[in-house]
């Protein structure tokens, strides 16, 4: 049997890329070798050292090449605030979107038990220990609106209130810009019933 | 053969992303039963057809295709979303892997579809979690084949009566215990009551809770439940949790 050529074994690990079938590596493949080989080198030495030395942050779970991220170790976060988000791609979104200055919490997705996601897949109980040490005045829940996401809200704020810490939910409703009748039955009955005095 | 055009009353139990803006997602029909079915563009556009396409939501849906996986043609609501309070949604999640580990793909049950709607609205009360999840069970165990006698002895066929203790045996029945017989003995009225449907509390609801794991486990496969673990760790001693403890 012959061995398959490089060319052939790089299309191949390409496709391990989102989004990227066949045809597309192929496009990427030819790309570098023609045009590029200054940037697939660079590439192929930051692809290595990243797989290598990027793990997760003790503390809050997110994808960090220290022990313990930035967030967690600047010491102007308030560390009484706690915000619980799915994936560190969220930590970005609030970051640019928000004031938060308080510390987050990554589960790395949500219960999902047909899915085998049990509490242990969610590192919750390295939350428990956090709570445990003490110190928090407030978890904020920014996972989903999904059943899923539901379900990990309820369990977490069990667990906060056997702690006696304070559990909010991010609000759920009418995008802004939305106009009313675009909005499904279940987004509005939410809206509804929290809406607040103005 | 079934019509694109024709809405039929269905849930969904699963779903996982697929592709960018699709979904798979596992549906439940009262006239087709479970089958898996793509959602091409669930996820795109300004009302993305995915906030609909949730478990404990009872839908009208549409599909097409011959094949093992069907293609999803239309989605409506049929009413609003069934909201699991705290503990209910992990009920929730069970009965809907129950289905997933028992019942067969393409085998229609109307009657067991009617079943778990009921279920789940009894569950959306909030109030009693055990008694549901039992007679979902219980129900589940017929309608697939594999029905437990609680009214008759499986050996002698002689009925069950409230003033004794009965002891089960796997994929057999119900047989009256007898002296020798260790662990797992259910008093005779409290296998009446689960028959009848009737609320159980205290020791009766921990038996039946018992029976009931004992029965459905040669029909579940090694895996372990995953639903299970969310009773067993979220502590709660103010209430038994409505689902089996322990391994």
């Amino acid at each position: 049997m012959a061995e398959r050529s490089l060319l052939n074994q790089l299309i191949d690990a390409l496709r391990c890329l989102p989004g990227v079938g066949p045809k597309s590596a192929q496009r990427i493949a030819f790309h570098l070798l023609d045009h590029d080989r200054e940037g697939g080198r660079r590439l192929a030495v930051v692809l290595g050292d990243a797989m290598e030395r990027i793990n997760r942050c003790a503390r809050c779970r997110t994808l960090s090449e220290q022990a313990l991220c930035a967030l967690c170790a600047n010491p102007n976060r308030d560390p009484s605030l706690l915000c619980i988000v799915e994936n560190p791609a969220e930590i970005v979104a609030i970051e640019q979107a928000t004031g938060f200055r308080g510390l987050y919490f990554v589960l790395g997705g949500r219960l999902s038990p047909l899915d085998g996601l049990g509490p242990a897949q969610l590192g919750l109980d390295v939350l428990e220990a956090r709570f445990r040490e003490g110190g928090l005045a407030e978890l904020i829940l920014a996972v989903s609106a999904t059943v899923e996401g539901i379900a990990t809200s309820n369990y977490i704020a069990e667990q906060a209130a056997r702690h006696g810490v304070r559990v909010t939910r991010i609000a759920h409703g009418v995008p802004l810009g939305g106009e009313l009748e675009h909005v499904d039955g279940g987004t509005l009955a939410h809206a509804f019933a929290g809406r607040h005095a103005i | 053969m079934h019509s694109r055009d024709r809405l039929e009353q269905a849930f969904v139990l699963h779903r996982r992303d697929y592709s960018n803006t699709s979904l798979l997602i596992e549906v439940f029909s009262a006239t087709q039963g479970r089958f898996p079915a793509i959602a091409k563009g669930a996820k795109r556009g300004r009302a993305p057809t995915a906030v609909l396409l949730q478990p404990f939501t009872p839908l009208w849906l549409s599909w097409s295709g011959r094949g093992e996986v069907r293609t999803l043609a239309r989605a409506e609501a049929a009413g609003g979303a069934l909201t699991l309070p705290g503990k209910a949604l992990f009920c929730g999640f069970y009965l809907n892997e129950l289905l997933m580990r028992l019942l067969g793909r393409h085998d229609p049950q109307e009657d067991l579809f009617a079943f778990y709607h009921a279920a789940l609205t009894r569950l959306a009360l909030g109030d009693d979690l055990d008694g549901p999840l039992r007679q979902f069970e219980l129900r589940l165990l017929q309608d697939t084949g594999y029905a437990l006698d609680l009214e008759q002895e499986w050996d002698t066929g002689e009925p069950v009566v409230a003033g004794r203790s009965y002891v089960h045996e796997p994929e057999r029945g119900m047989r009256a215990a007898s002296g020798v017989d260790e662990g797992l003995t259910v008093a005779g009225a409290t296998l009446l009551a689960l028959a009848a449907g009737e609320p159980l509390a205290g020791t009766a609801a921990r038996e039946a809770r018992g029976l009931m794991r004992a029965a459905l486990a040669p029909y579940l496969g090694p895996r372990p439940l995953k639903s299970r673990e969310l009773f067993q760790q979220s502590g709660g001693a103010s209430t038994a949790p409505p689902l089996h403890e322990g391994d």
